[in-house]
């Protein structure tokens, strides 16, 4: 396997494992799977852009420097996902898993048609660090600078949350919630307080997927972040529902797959790249029902 | 309640446009909303443009040409609803939505009733008889056309002897672009496919596509990418910035230079249009509709796709005029008696076999340093064959 091909399995599995961590820690707090996460990222890419139904798109906080525009970015992501939390899903705390997940999608369509009619329908050009898209030589691979942010930032993001779940009080309530929520209320855990911050960490790591399409891609539309929150809700799947290194994992995983299979495939079998890899997804999940990293908690006792 | 609905009914009775029974009613089952809304109401939009210029001149048959519309929502199912709607309305022919799959279930709703059907530009053979019926048409250059165009010009005008097709797999369009190029391009003397690649519209990224070009021996000439936006500027982005400098083809999908911002200063990449949309068509009458059409909405055409609009209302009016009625089986008759029909977007011809161009003089945009300009005109030296259009 050539060293190329192990980067872009690298860049395409990191979009992924944060995608994938976006979901699982909301999922995790209160067994909700959002499925507006795909629309969190296209507001945070849209947020770059002044709103208007123009066809040629006028940056508006895209136009800030780096280190003013990306903490923006991850504040506005990390915003509209507690705003989404306090107006919708905290008056239906109570409701069945079920109910919630319908929240949730009508929440998506309800985002997306204000897109829509902010934004028209024609997708945008957003040139933002178009000089991140430039080669670096390592070793035999030609690798863009992107890339290798994105896997540097992809790891301290891990790490940082990691060492945030590990050591600080909102982790350590976070990973007890996560256990066993009726119980951790009752020793003292602030329910709100932890479902509103894994709220905003979810919204925030939407705001770092959104960045990096827009750096990839120098386009906005208003269906991106679709495919992602698929894979991404694949990936919580086959990692293991309410295991958070489980969705990174997979998340990685798939992108991987991803990228190889784009790769190995013969030229006729490469439109079905897709159907391969969710056959692969299918075989692991007839092996282990319970995702790859399941926790204790989600087995259901008898 | 009764006393609020009054108002509102009066003014209802008001904002009607006053008609006169013997009208002659055209019906719109396209998007006013949802994301095809941007693509079906340019097209609209030009299609009024000759509508208002036939009032203008007198009407069609001595009647005025009114017009009802319904809202397909982009929507399938809501697309039949739309098409029930406005045949409610009274609607003697039908314009639908642009594409196949979101105009298709309107039409079989006027092909059901033997009405007369254009879709605003849809570029799928299947977007006329082969898919709804005998009545149903679409004005657009068929995609398999843009892409035989760009392998017949790339190798005239550029010495392209070695592509390399990259292809989305996202819609039918896609395919059909691809389906031309692969047709054309090997019979061209000297010109070979050096390889091919598959992505979809929506990857995150073609890492690996990319990697696959550069591992090539030589860098082909041309890279043929048959895709629509958002993907195509995301891929063209992705191809540059790795240093990948092979002039780069299309199809019309991606004319307008409101995405250029996602690849600064691109050079090396070319589409056909119907017309140019720059100002710098060598045809009169495109200018003087790009006037037209900055008068009615304030801008000019963001890309080409407003012109078929105003072509299916030219000659939709011709066939009527010569059939004398708008029956829709008398005018299908009129229109496939048409070859090489003058419009002012270039001549246009339909079957009993197809109704939709198989060939086409097309224009040449070229991008240079960021800045699109026509480069040229084509028109291929045979038409595309109905096999190679209807094998996919």
């Amino acid at each position: 396997m050539s060293l190329q091909l192990v980067f872009d399995a690298l860049a395409l599995g990191g979009i992924y494992a944060v995608a994938a961590l976006g979901i699982a820690l909301i999922f995790g707090v209160m067994r909700l799977v959002n499925f507006a996460h795909g629309q969190f990222i296209a507001c945070a890419v849209f947020a770059l852009i002044v709103p208007s139904t123009d066809a040629l798109a006028v940056l508006g906080l895209g136009a800030l420097p780096a280190p003013v525009l990306v903490p923006l970015i991850l504040l506005i992501g990390a915003g509209l996902a507690v705003l989404a939390e306090a107006l919708v899903f905290r008056p239906m705390r109570n409701a069945s898993p079920v109910a919630l997940m319908v929240g949730s999608f009508a929440l998506g369509v309800a985002l997306q048609n204000l897109l829509l009619a902010l934004y028209g329908g024609r997708p945008k050009a957003v040139s933002l660090w178009a000089e991140l898209g430039q080669p670096v030589q390592i070793a035999s691979a030609s690798v863009p600078l992107l890339q290798l942010i994105v896997i540097a930032a992809v790891a301290v993001i891990l790490a940082g949350l990691a060492l945030m779940l590990r050591k600080s009080r909102l982790g350590l309530e976070m990973r007890a919630a996560a256990e066993d929520f009726t119980m951790a209320r009752m020793l003292g855990v602030r329910s709100n307080r932890v479902i509103s911050g894994a709220f905003a960490l979810s919204g925030g790591l939407a705001a770092v997927v959104a960045l990096v399409l827009v750096a990839q891609t120098g386009v906005a539309d208003v269906r991106m972040g679709g495919q992602i929150m698929l894979v991404a809700f694949i990936a919580t799947v086959v990692g293991g529902m309410g295991s958070l290194s489980g969705a990174v994992a997979a998340g990685l995983g798939i992108g991987a797959a991803s990228a190889l299979l784009q790769a190995g495939l013969p030229a006729d079998a490469r439109p079905f790249r897709d159907a391969f890899l969710y056959g692969g997804v299918i075989l692991v999940l007839l092996f282990r029902p319970q995702g790859l990293f399941a926790p204790v908690g989600a087995k259901p006792r008898v | 309640m009764k006393g609020l609905f009054r108002p509102i009914l009066a003014l209802a009775a008001l904002s009607a446009p006053a008609f006169a029974e013997d009208d002659l009613t055209i019906g719109f089952a396209i998007a006013k909303s949802g994301w095809m809304e941007a693509y079906d109401t340019p097209a609209a939009t030009a299609a009024m443009i000759r509508i208002e210029e036939i009032n203008a001149a007198g009407g069609l048959l001595g009647r005025q040409i009114r017009v009802v519309e319904a809202d397909t929502r982009t929507d399938r199912a809501e697309s039949a609803k739309a098409g029930l709607d406005v045949l409610d309305q009274g609607a003697e022919m039908m314009v639908v939505s642009c594409d196949y799959d979101f105009g298709a279930p309107a039409a079989l709703v006027a092909e059901g009733e033997g009405m007369n059907s254009f879709f605003l530009c849809a570029e799928d053979a299947k977007a006329g008889i082969q898919g709804v019926g005998p009545n149903s048409f679409s004005s657009s250059v068929l995609a398999p056309v843009q892409g035989a165009t760009m392998a017949e010009w790339a190798h005239a005008r550029r010495e392209a002897r070695t592509a390399y097709v990259l292809e989305d797999t996202f819609i039918e369009y896609n395919k059909g672009i691809c389906t031309g190029f692969n047709w054309m391009f090997p019979q061209l003397e000297g010109a070979q496919i050096v390889g091919s690649d598959t992505f979809k519209n929506d990857d995150a990224s073609i890492a690996s596509q990319i990697t696959r070009i550069k591992e090539l021996p030589d860098q082909p000439d041309v890279i043929m990418l048959c895709s629509v936006m958002p993907g195509a500027a995301a891929a063209v982005r992705q191809l540059r910035a790795a240093g990948i400098n092979s002039l780069i083809l299309n199809g019309s999908a991606v004319d307008g230079s409101y995405w250029l911002e996602a690849t600064p200063d691109l050079s090396g990449f070319v589409v056909p249009v119907q017309g140019s949309i720059y100002g710098d068509d060598p045809r009169p009458e495109v200018e003087a509709f790009n006037k037209a059409y900055e008068a009615k909405t304030g801008s000019r055409p963001a890309s080409q796709y407003a012109y078929p609009g105003y072509v299916l209302i030219d000659l939709w009016a011709k066939a009527v005029e010569r059939a004398g009625t708008v029956d829709g089986a008398a005018v299908t008759a009129e229109l496939e008696k048409m070859r090489d029909e003058p419009t002012a977007f270039g001549p246009r011809s339909f079957t009993a076999d197809l109704h939709h161009q198989n060939t086409a003089l097309m224009q040449i945009i070229e991008i240079t340093g960021g800045k699109p300009a026509r480069a040229d005109e084509w028109r291929v030296s045979q038409p595309v064959p109905l096999d190679v259009l209807m094998k996919k």
